[in-house]
């Protein structure tokens, strides 16, 4: 029916090869639409991680004791699991804003059941529980097409109200040793939770960096139309996110509880936001598509050591909600900045192509293989 | 321009596609009411018709989008009495949509390969995938269509102009419409050199025995690119010819609102 196979070049005056060595552009510009806004952002961040633990190193070298890396670790577990969680919903374009309520609810309940029957047991039904909640959330954000935002925002306060009336409000004190023994003891010289921790964030980081479900969560955080298209079940995928974050919601909320032998309401408290502020400041966008748990990594790290190091500094502590809502005001301007500079780079590029191509036809004396191509695409000068 | 040679005679491809009196109600509106058509292979088929025919409803009945109230879909023969998303791409029914077309976080070949990625290694529901044979497999896919030296395929496609992502988005179609593929104005947002390109992409994919449907609203595009043209109105076949047995003046009339006397 058609002519023999021939190449047909799709392209206009606006495309950008890739940099040739002889680029004459500032520094600056060569350096920054190459890498993307996520390399850059993950630089900022070691950069100000690596100044600040510079400093302590030089002030308070006690700091990088042992124990006190260990104790440091502890402390990231809670927000590292679930950030964890957080951050393939985000990069799927969705958000769990109800995480904190469900953090208190199961501390709690399981707190509760652990005197009711075996402590082990009450311990690792939270995961099971999380995984419930989670999927509620998830059933209802795909049954009710209203933003995440909103239908998470609602079960937070239903999540937060449930746990305090199972217990009138009341603190849960000391726990069974059974319960407790998970967030107590040590496997190897290094305490539970993070050995629990590390295999979070791996397994985390490989299910995103080398999965089909995570391609296919970049593509829907992309765009879900496109995604579909493609026969990806989307709405498959994000009820599983979000069963995914609540099971991982559901552990955090067991290993805090057993790390400290007892469970209370205001556990959960600013959880959600610190999840979403560290996410965000590592990276992810909230829009979706952009990302990477590499990132989140940095953001949590760098969270824990300014709280640690605010402490070492003897500054009053409730700085540090005002440290790293700072860093994340940063963070955004900064991106919003190094946008228009890609933009700019890109009319840089633009411009030097056609320019190129404007000489190449001006000499045209070797009329070249596909350059017939090219130069219908040039438009009149 | 596109070759005109061989277009309009008919064609012996086998039918691949089968709609017959499928029928659609949104609510009380009928969109779509006793429509049939045939699809062949390696024939263009062009849908024309005004703002509200049901050319798009048709389209997303094919792809499994919508179920129709009544009326039978066959593929290759073969009833479908439901059609799902998934079924259809699996039949190697594909559409490339107007816009939204391409997640443009990802880059060109990891786009062709979305939903179809190879795997090196499974984990239970976990696949991992083979980054380099994916890579390797969605270039061969593009650099059937477009000139590779020319497409910066590591960067997101957001980078790219608006011709080359048009054209992955057809690249990720052929790699997954062996049987059908649909366009949806594909030419409603290029320029002149690029509807060119792309009208003749449509001729090559029709030319490796895929059944094409185009929809347009665009005259010239429709008479330069279609073996038969389809009309709708008010979700009704009014004319179905092949180029042909028809004049430019005909289909211009069939696809405004006046009616034909």
């Amino acid at each position: 029916m058609s002519d023999e196979p021939r190449r047909v070049a799709l392209a206009d005056k606006t495309e950008f090869p890739r940099p040739s060595s002889d680029d004459n552009l500032n520094l600056w510009s060569r350096l920054r639409p190459e890498v993307g806004t996520q390399a850059v952002r993950n630089t900022g961040l070691m950069i100000v991680l690596g100044g600040l633990l510079l400093s302590l190193a030089i002030t308070h070298p006690i700091f990088f004791s042992g124990t006190n890396i260990q104790v440091l670790a502890t402390n990231m577990v809670m927000l590292g699991i679930a950030c964890a969680g957080m951050t393939l919903l985000m990069i799927s374009g969705n958000v769990d804003l109800s995480v904190g309520s469900m953090f208190a609810l199961i501390a709690v309940a399981t707190a509760l059941l652990s005197f009711h029957m075996n402590g082990y047991l009450a311990f690792f039904l939270g995961i099971p529980m999380g995984a419930v909640l989670g999927l509620v959330n998830g059933l209802f954000v795909w049954r009710v097409k209203i933003s995440p935002l909103i239908i998470t925002l609602a079960f937070a306060g239903i999540y937060l109200g449930v746990a305090e009336l199972i217990n009138a409000g009341n603190y849960v004190p000391s726990l069974p040793a059974s319960y407790a023994y998970f967030g107590q003891n040590y496997w190897f010289g290094v305490n539970i939770p993070i050995w629990i921790l590390g295999v979070v964030a791996l397994s985390t980081h490989l299910l995103l960096s080398r999965t089909t479900q995570g391609r296919h969560i970049y593509a829907v955080g992309g765009n879900r139309e496109a995604a579909e298209i493609t026969g990806i079940r989307v709405r498959r995928l994000v009820i599983g996110l979000f069963i995914r974050n609540g099971a991982l919601i559901g552990l955090a909320a067991i290993l805090t509880a057993s790390r400290f032998d007892s469970a209370s309401t205001q556990f959960g408290t600013n959880l959600a936001l610190q999840a979403v502020t560290a996410v965000i400041l590592g990276g992810v966008a909230f829009t979706g598509g952009e990302g990477s748990l590499f990132g989140v990594a940095i953001a949590v790290t760098l969270i824990t050591v300014v709280q640690a190091a605010l402490i070492q500094y003897n500054i009053n502590s409730f700085y540090s909600d005002v440290t790293s809502g700072a860093l994340l005001l940063v963070a955004v301007t900064l991106d919003q900045l190094t946008h228009d500079q890609r933009e700019r780079y890109k009319t840089i590029r633009g411009l030097r192509e056609l320019r190129a191509r404007e000489q190449a036809q001006d000499q045209s004396a070797t009329p070249g293989s596909a350059n017939s191509v090219q130069s219908g695409n040039l438009p009149a000068r | 321009m596109v070759a005109a040679a061989g277009r309009g005679s008919p064609t012996e491809g086998a039918a691949v596609v089968e709609c017959r009196n499928i029928t659609k109600l949104f609510g009380g509106v009928q969109a779509l009411a006793n429509v049939s058509l045939t699809m062949k292979a390696g024939e263009v088929v062009c849908l024309v018709g005004d703002n509200g025919a049901g050319k798009t409803t048709l389209s997303k009945i094919l792809i499994g989008q919508l179920q129709p109230e009544a009326g039978e879909i066959s593929i290759n023969g073969v009833d479908q009495s439901r059609l799902t998303p998934r079924r259809a791409l699996e039949l190697g029914i594909t559409i490339v949509p107007q816009a939204l077309a391409l997640c443009e976080n990802l880059n060109a070949t990891q786009n062709v390969m979305l939903g179809n990625e190879a795997v090196s290694l499974r984990i239970g529901p976990f696949r991992f995938i083979d980054s380099r044979r994916n890579r390797t497999a969605g270039l061969e896919w593009l650099k059937e269509v477009i000139d590779l030296d020319r497409l910066d395929y590591k960067q997101p496609v957001r980078m790219l102009s608006g011709g080359q992502r048009q054209a992955i988005a057809i690249v990720r179609a052929m790699a997954r419409g062996t049987t059908a593929i649909i366009f949806d104005e594909p030419t409603a947002a290029l320029g002149v050199h690029q509807t060119e390109a792309t009208l003749e992409l449509v001729r090559k994919v029709a030319a490796r025995n895929v059944a094409v449907m185009v929809i347009s609203h665009t005259l010239p595009d429709v008479m330069a690119v279609a073996d038969r043209i389809v009309a709708l109105r008010h979700g009704e076949v009014i004319m179905d010819k092949p180029i042909g047995a028809i004049n430019e003046d005909e289909v211009a009339i069939a696809m405004s609102l006046r009616t034909i006397r």
